[in-house]
């Protein structure tokens, strides 16, 4: 086997492919869905608060008490988010007695009351931004879920049935933006007639309703409180009283499955991205072969290259396909990370940390290649078998069923943190090891394991390259015959004989 | 030393024995005609020549060595199935083909172009091949088979689906080949190519040589026909082993339809004629025709008019 000819076969393939408009699109389609999809996340996300109105009949504090307690619930999520920020950024010293600026506990009234009498937010944020240092983005405060808006005049004069009618009527109406969305009815009879009406076109959230009836119940049971004798401090006393919980968990980003989350971003990526790329190439690969057999032109090659030069130039063809794929994608992912400095940086930071060593870089390298190697070969057998694309196909949805399944299954565990069984299992089998080492580099793998499961790997594509070659140099000048399995047996065990 | 020889070369695929028992040489500058019907072994024969096939016993010897890539530089091929990459441009295949037998690269394009501009194809040398029509690309995939200047080109059908001006272009190439010393071989089962260009022949039947020589000799193998008007008995000539007479308008002349046994030379019998005072009015040799000799051993199945 010469390897100059494996390389000018190995160029072509590549040139071929690199040429197709399909391969250009799918370079851009993946960072420019990375760059949309944040976008659409955030365009997607509810960017403004649900409108409520609340009509109380009773004349009662009700819709005072649920608005302040929405208010207050907010203003403790806010300072809550601060909170988090702060710590994650070590800024504490803005203001170390802030108590944005005291992470351990679960804020309470007291500490909104301090957070909004010390000026709130702005007054937060100007202190923070005197210590905050170049690189770290700015904080966003959370968009409120609810926000309380007046009743539409003439609604609250209708009565019963045409209140009923009026109401739904209006929260039906998504097109004007100053309507409510959620209309609470607190009736004339509260608190001896305890029903309370809540209309909505859409299902109202548990969280919503949950917080209207801790409200209401608080009330109703301040009034019994009043009726048994017990009023003022005594009575907010009992309506107020609550333990004082102290939170110990690690700064943002260093908690177990979150830190397992984020050490596991690029050894997934590197996974998924072997799959992928393995998917894409392997179907440009197959249309090439396809290609040859079809336009009956594997005669004049192999009148000047062997059969193994042909499928060793395919597969390297394909490797440096797939590697300039990873190559675009992880340079965009640079590009991206260096331009916005902060935010993304500051997430691959931990993220590469797995992955940093010389000796993981090096095993990246090993299992990525060796994945490639290993199943752009069957792509190339299929491609060797089959007159037409149709009929590659028949061969290829088990073989890529076979593939994916279990990767998709592999994925979803390691996301989980789970690496049970399954994970072990497709470790050590050849076919999918690259897929699951590479995936399992975020959460830790022993050295024992990578060494064995590369020295299997490596045997594994040796021995399949052997059969392969066998197989490839059987089926090339085997046009018209549809492949059975015995005559793939037979081209394996004696390609020399199989007609 | 001639530039190809085989020895009791035998393929067999699983029961089917493709190539029985088949010896033949090929010198430089031979043009070599190996003649069968479909199935009689000549494309596998021509596969094991390239090592695309391995034989299942025999000999081949390809310029002093066994078939392997190492000689490929050597070989110029165009197979019976033909076809090209439908990106590539014209100059960009016949490079490629070029440095796969072990080319330069800027010699293998020069070559190439000096090729295109001969086949009337420089001004579409950057045309894709996919954007030409079939005999353009034919000429293409020639002249990828020309690059290397081969000492031996081997041509597997090369005039299956040519129209005439391209089978006259591949004639001359043949020639202009074999002028500059190659020795080449090309498979066909339509006779007048065969008759006309082939220096030596040889027929194939069902993987097994039926014959193997020249032209002449292939004719010699049948008897020769002759038709004649004389007044004398001509079926007692000396060689003649058919004779049928039938009146002619004169009655005292009658005309005769001879054959001769094989080896028998129509002209010694003229000879013999006029030396015994043999009257005769006509004297019409017919030669046996290759397509005769074809059909007399390989049956007619399988020819091509």
């Amino acid at each position: 086997m010469t390897l100059s000819n494996v390389l000018l076969v190995a160029r072509r393939e590549m040139l071929q492919i690199v040429k197709l408009r399909s391969f250009l699109l799918t370079l851009l389609i993946l960072p420019v869905a990375l760059a949309i999809g944040p976008i659409l996340g955030d365009s997607l996300r509810k960017a403004e608060p649900t409108r409520v109105t609340v009509i109380d009949r009773s004349d009662g504090d009700g819709a005072k008490a649920l608005e302040a307690r929405f208010a207050f619930d907010e203003a403790r999520e806010l300072l809550g988010e601060l909170s988090r920020y702060v710590q994650r950024y070590d800024l504490q010293a803005a203001d170390p007695k802030a108590p944005w600026a005291q992470h351990g506990r679960w804020y309470g009234p007291a500490d909104v009351a301090a957070f909004e009498a010390s000026g709130g937010l702005d007054a937060a944020l100007e202190k923070i931004d005197r210590v905050r240092p170049e690189g770290v983005p700015l904080f966003e405060p959370p968009v409120a879920d609810y926000r309380f808006v007046a009743p539409p005049s003439g609604l609250a004069q209708n009565e019963g049935a045409d209140f009923a009618e009026a109401a739904r009527k209006l929260v039906a109406d998504d097109k004007d933006k100053t309507k409510p969305e959620i209309l609470v009815l607190i009736p004339q009879g509260y608190p001896a007639d305890t029903r309370i009406a809540i209309y909505s076109a859409d299902e109202v959230r548990g969280s919503f309703v949950g917080k209207l009836q801790e409200v209401l119940t608080a009330d109703l049971r301040t009034r019994l409180l009043a009726q048994s004798g017990v009023t003022g401090e005594r009575a907010a006393l009992v309506q107020n009283i609550a333990p004082n919980i102290a939170i110990d968990t690690p700064p943002p980003g260093g908690g177990a499955t979150e830190r397992l989350l984020v050490r596991s971003i690029v050894p997934l990526a590197l996974s998924y991205i072997l799959m992928m790329s393995l998917m894409l190439s392997g179907s440009w690969m197959l249309q090439g072969s396809i290609e040859e057999r079809s336009n009956k032109l594997i005669e004049s090659l192999l009148a000047c290259i062997s059969p193994e030069e042909l499928m060793y130039g395919k597969l390297l063809g394909g490797l440096v396909v797939g590697l300039l794929m990873l190559s675009v994608w992880a340079g965009c992912a640079g590009i991206a990370a260096f331009a916005t400095q902060g935010a993304i940086a500051d997430l691959i930071r931990p993220a590469l940390e797995p992955i940093s060593s010389p000796g993981i870089i090096a095993a990246i390298i090993f299992f990525f290649v060796a994945g490639y190697v290993g199943i752009s070969a069957i792509f190339v057998a299929i491609g060797s078998m089959a007159d037409s694309m149709s009929e590659a196909q028949g061969f290829m949805m088990p073989v890529i069923l076979l593939i994916l399944l279990p990767i998709t299954f592999l994925l979803q565990a390691i996301i989980a943190g789970n690496d049970g069984p399954l994970v072990q299992v497709l470790t050590w089998v050849p076919l999918w090891s690259p897929f699951a080492v590479l995936a399992r580099l975020g959460m830790g793998i022993e050295t024992w394991e990578l060494i064995g499961t590369g020295i299997l790997l490596v045997v594994w594509i040796a021995a399949e390259l052997v059969l392969i070659a066998r197989l490839f140099r059987a089926s090339l000048l085997a046009a018209g015959q549809r492949p059975t399995l015995a005559k793939v047996i037979q081209r394996i065990r004696r390609p020399e004989e199989a007609g | 030393m001639p530039v190809l020889e085989i020895h009791n070369l035998v393929k067999r695929f699983d029961t089917v024995l493709a190539v029985d028992d088949l010896s033949f040489s090929v010198e430089a500058g031979e043009i070599f005609g190996f003649l069968g019907g479909n199935g009689a072994g000549k494309t596998t024969t021509l596969r094991m020549v390239l090592d695309i096939l391995r034989p299942t016993s025999g000999t081949i010897s390809l310029l002093g060595a066994p078939p392997s890539r190492r000689v490929a530089s050597a070989i110029g091929f165009l197979p019976e199935e033909r076809g090209l990459y439908g990106a590539m441009t014209a100059i960009e295949t016949i490079v490629y083909f070029g440095r796969l037998k072990g080319m330069d690269e800027a010699l293998a394009r020069r070559r190439g172009m000096e090729l295109l501009e001969r086949f009337d194809l420089a001004e579409r040398a950057k045309s894709k091949i996919g954007d030409m029509s079939k005999g353009m690309a034919q000429k293409v995939q020639l002249a990828t088979a020309l690059v290397n200047e081969p000492e031996l080109l081997m041509l597997d059908e090369p005039f299956s689906g040519l129209d005439p001006v391209n089978q006259g272009l591949l004639e001359d190439e043949i020639l202009r080949a074999s002028e500059r010393g190659a020795a080449v071989i090309f498979s066909t089962h339509v006779m007048q190519h065969a008759e006309r260009l082939c220096d030596r022949l040889l027929l194939l039947k069902k993987g097994r040589k039926r014959f193997e020589g020249t032209l002449a000799e292939a004719r010699a193998l049948l008897p020769a026909r002759l038709d004649a008007v004389a007044k004398a008995d001509l079926a007692k000539l000396p060689g003649v082993s058919e004779a049928a007479a039938s009146p002619t308008d004169d009655p005292d002349w009658q005309a005769w339809s001879l054959r001769f046994a094989p080896g028998v030379e129509p002209g010694q019998v003229l000879q013999h004629c006029t030396e015994q005072g043999i009257v005769l009015r006509r004297w019409e040799h017919h030669r046996a025709s290759l397509h005769d000799v074809f059909v007399q051993l390989v049956g007619d199945e399988e020819i091509k008019p």
